[in-house]
C-alpha cells in the first residue's frame, strides 16, 4: 500500500523542489498544502505518514504546527524544510518532536539519507 | 609568451599593489608595486603582516580579515573612510600634500574553487591620491562657497537669506523644547545724513564698524545679519525678554561711545532698537520679525536711541 | 521603459530563492558574530523607477537616514546596486556587534564595514542558488547627516527601471539592529533574472 505523504511550503517552487526530491520509485501518495493551517486541517481528516514541513509560512507556521502535533499526536515522521537554518531552530524543532531537519535547498541525496535512516524508504 | 608568463608579467608590472596572506596572517607573496613603494625587504615569506607593517590596526583589520575567511566574502577599505592602509610612497610627491598614499583596498577570498572556504586573502590595493588630494581641493572649495554664500559681502555678518534660515531652525528648536529664544532688530539712526555728509565710502565704513562693535557683545550662539541697508538683526537662543532687553541696552550703549573715524572726521552712530521674546502666541517666526520690527519703529517714533521691547 | 512585470511563478520563485539565501546568510554571520541572528521573513516587493522616491519619501519622512550603496555584477549579465538603509539612531551597537573596540573607528567605516557583511554574505548565497558568481564594488555611504537619499535616487534614477525591494530586519541577541535593504536592478539586468528564474521554474 502507498504511503500517504504531505508537503506544505508556502512557495509554489519549494513544493515542487520537494517533490522533485522524494526518491524515484518510492511507492507514495503525495498532498500538498500552502500553510500551517491547511496542514492541520489536512491532517486531521486525513491518514499521513511523512510530513514534510517548512517553517516560515503565513497562518500558522511549521512551529505552530509541530506544536499542535506535539497535542494531538496527527502524525509520527515530521521532517522539516527550512531556510533557517541556524542551530538553535534545529534544535528547537526536534524538541517539538520533528524527526529530522533538512537545510533548503532540498535535493534527492540530502531527503534518501532521512528516509533511509528511519526505515521509510 | 604562455598564459602563466603574462599574468606573471603583468601582477609585475601593474600600478596596483598586491599582497597575499593566509588565516594566520603569514604573508605569502608581495608583488613589485608594493616593494618599489616601501621599504620591504624581498625576504618577506612567511613573515607576519602585522610585523611587516606595524602601521596596520591590528585588532580592526583581524576582525575583518577573519570575516573573509570565515563568510567567504570580500571585503573593502576607502580612502573616504581610512586614507591609507599600508604605509606606502605615491607617484605625486610633488603635486599633492598627501604624506602616504591614499589607497582604497579590497580584501578578496582566494580559493581554487568559488564553493570552497578561501585558502588565501589578496589584498588589492588602489593607488587613489589623486582622488583623494583633488576631492579634498573641492571640499576646501565648496566650504568657501557655502560661507560667502551666507554672508554680507560688505560687513562680514550673516546675509539676510541664511539668518532667516537660522532664525526658522531656532524657531523650532525653541518651540519643540519649550525654551525661551528672542531677537533684537535694530537701525542705524539717520544713516541718510551720514552717507550726505561724509559720502557712501564713509557710510559704509561705519556700517563695518557698527556690526564689529555689536559683535563684541555677542555669544558664539547669538547670530548677528545684515537685515537690509542699515538695518541689523540679531537671534538670541535659550534668552528671555528681560536677558534680551539687558543686551539690546549694552549694545545701544556701547556704540553711542564709539567714535568711528571716516576721512572727513569722526561719527557717532546711534542705533534705536526693538525686542521681542517668543511666546505661545507665533505659529511662525515671520510672526516675531514684524513684531520686533514694530517696537523697533517705536523706539524711531519716541526719539531715536533708544530700546523698545515688544508688548502684546 | 521595458516591461517590468513578473508572472506569479517568477515572483513565487524569486521569493523562495531570496528567503534561502536570507537563511544561508543569517546562519554564517551567525558564526561569524557568536550570536543568534533572528531573521525575518523578508518581504519582497517589485517597484516601478518613478515610484520609488515617493515611497523612500513616505516611508522615511524626517527621519536621519544613513544610506550604503554597493555594486554588483556576476554573469549572465546579472548587476545591480544594493542600497542599505539604517535609521541614525540604530547605529549606536554595530561597533559592539561588529566586535570593534568603541571609538576604534569612524562611524562611517562601521557602516560600510557592517553593509558590505550584509550585502555580500546575501548576494553569494543567492549567487550560488542560481549558480552564478558576483563580483562587487566597494560599499560607498550615500546620504548621512550632511547629504541626502533623494540626491541620490534622482541621479541613480536615469540608470535603472526597477527596484527589487527586499525589507529585511535583523536582531541580534543582546543588541537590536535594523535595516532594510533594496536592490536596484536595471531593465536588462531584469530580463536576465527573468530567464534565469524561467530556467530554474523548468528545472521542477
Amino acid at each position: 500500500m502507498s504511503i500517504p505523504v504531505l508537503i506544505c511550503d508556502d512557495s509554489a517552487l519549494a513544493r515542487k523542489q520537494v517533490k522533485k526530491s522524494l526518491p524515484q520509485g518510492w511507492d507514495i501518495d503525495v498532498g500538498m498544502v500552502t500553510n500551517g493551517k491547511e496542514a492541520l486541517d489536512y491532517l486531521r481528516q486525513n491518514q499521513v505518514g511523512v510530513l514534510f514541513l517548512d517553517l516560515t509560512m503565513p497562518e500558522i507556521d511549521g512551529i505552530g504546527v509541530l506544536e499542535a502535533n506535539k497535542a494531538e499526536k496527527l502524525v509520527d515522521f515530521v521532517v522539516v524544510i527550512s531556510a533557517d537554518i541556524q542551530p538553535e531552530m534545529k534544535s528547537k524543532v526536534e524538541g517539538l518532536g520533528a524527526l529530522a531537519f533538512i537545510n533548503k535547498p532540498v535535493n534527492t541525496e540530502k531527503l534518501s539519507v532521512i528516509l533511509k535512516e528511519y526505515g521509510l524508504l | 609568451m604562455d598564459l602563466p608568463q603574462i599574468n606573471q608579467f603583468l601582477v609585475k608590472e601593474i600600478n596596483v599593489g598586491i599582497i597575499v596572506i593566509d588565516a594566520e596572517a603569514k604573508v605569502k607573496f608581495i608583488n613589485q608595486f608594493v616593494l618599489s613603494n616601501t621599504d620591504l625587504a624581498t625576504d618577506y615569506q612567511e613573515q607576519s603582516l602585522f610585523n611587516l607593517f606595524p602601521e596596520l590596526p591590528e585588532k580592526w583589520l583581524k576582525r575583518k580579515i577573519e570575516s573573509v575567511f570565515t563568510l567567504n566574502t570580500p571585503a573593502f577599505t576607502s580612502w573616504e573612510q581610512r586614507e591609507y592602509l599600508f604605509k606606502m610612497r605615491h607617484t605625486r610627491p610633488i603635486t599633492t600634500e598627501n604624506d602616504y598614499m591614499a589607497q582604497n583596498c579590497t580584501l578578496l577570498p582566494m580559493s581554487n574553487n568559488a564553493d570552497n572556504q578561501p585558502e588565501l586573502l589578496g589584498f588589492i590595493i588602489e593607488d587613489a591620491t589623486d582622488v583623494c588630494f583633488y576631492q579634498k581641493q573641492l571640499s576646501q572649495t565648496v566650504e568657501k562657497l557655502e560661507i560667502s554664500n551666507r554672508t554680507d559681502s560688505l560687513t562680514k555678518v550673516a546675509n539676510r537669506r541664511y539668518w532667516e534660515e537660522r532664525l526658522a531652525i531656532e524657531f523650532e528648536r525653541a518651540k519643540r523644547h519649550n525654551q525661551p529664544l528672542s531677537l533684537i532688530m535694530f537701525d542705524l539712526d539717520k544713516f541718510k545724513n551720514i552717507n550726505d555728509t561724509f559720502g557712501h565710502v564713509a557710510g559704509d565704513t561705519v556700517l563695518i564698524e557698527v556690526a564689529q562693535n555689536v559683535a563684541q557683545n555677542l555669544r558664539q550662539s547669538d547670530l548677528l545679519g545684515r537685515y537690509g541697508g542699515e538695518e541689523f538683526a540679531i537671534i538670541l537662543p535659550e534668552t528671555d525678554a528681560e536677558g534680551a532687553l539687558v543686551l539690546a541696552e549694552r549694545i545701544r550703549l556701547g556704540l553711542a561711545m564709539h567714535q568711528i573715524k571716516v576721512d572727513e572726521g569722526t561719527v557717532i552712530a546711534t542705533l534705536s532698537l526693538g525686542v521681542i521674546c517668543i511666546c505661545d502666541d507665533y505659529s511662525q517666526y515671520e510672526e516675531m520679525i514684524t513684531r520686533a520690527d514694530m517696537a523697533l519703529y517705536q523706539s524711531k517714533r519716541d526719539g531715536r536711541n533708544r530700546t523698545t521691547l515688544y508688548q502684546a | 521603459m521595458i516591461d517590468i512585470a513578473l508572472t506569479e511563478e517568477q515572483r513565487d520563485c524569486l521569493q523562495e530563492l531570496i528567503n534561502v539565501a536570507m537563511g544561508q546568510a543569517s546562519d554564517k554571520l551567525a558564526r561569524f558574530l557568536n550570536t543568534f541572528v533572528h531573521l525575518n521573513v523578508p518581504n519582497i516587493e517589485l517597484v516601478n523607477f518613478d515610484s520609488l522616491p515617493a515611497d523612500f519619501t513616505e516611508n522615511y519622512a524626517q527621519q536621519n537616514l544613513s544610506v550604503v550603496s554597493q555594486g554588483f555584477y556576476g554573469n549572465e549579465g546579472i548587476r545591480g546596486e544594493s542600497l542599505l538603509i539604517y535609521k541614525v539612531n540604530t547605529l549606536d551597537d554595530v561597533a559592539k556587534i561588529l566586535g570593534y573596540e568603541p571609538g576604534e573607528i569612524s562611524d562611517n567605516e562601521q557602516l560600510t564595514d557592517i553593509s558590505s557583511i550584509l550585502t555580500t554574505t546575501f548576494l553569494n548565497g543567492l549567487a550560488e542558488l542560481i549558480e552564478n558568481q558576483l563580483s562587487y564594488s566597494a560599499p560607498r555611504v550615500v546620504s548621512s547627516a550632511t547629504s541626502s537619499l533623494d540626491d541620490h535616487l534622482k541621479q541613480l534614477s536615469f540608470d535603472w527601471d526597477l527596484a527589487l525591494k527586499v525589507d529585511i530586519s535583523y536582531m541580534v541577541t543582546d543588541y537590536s539592529f535594523d535595516c532594510d535593504m533594496v536592490l536596484l536592478i536595471p531593465g536588462e539586468a531584469v530580463k536576465n533574472i527573468q530567464l534565469v528564474l524561467e530556467r530554474i521554474l523548468k528545472e521542477y
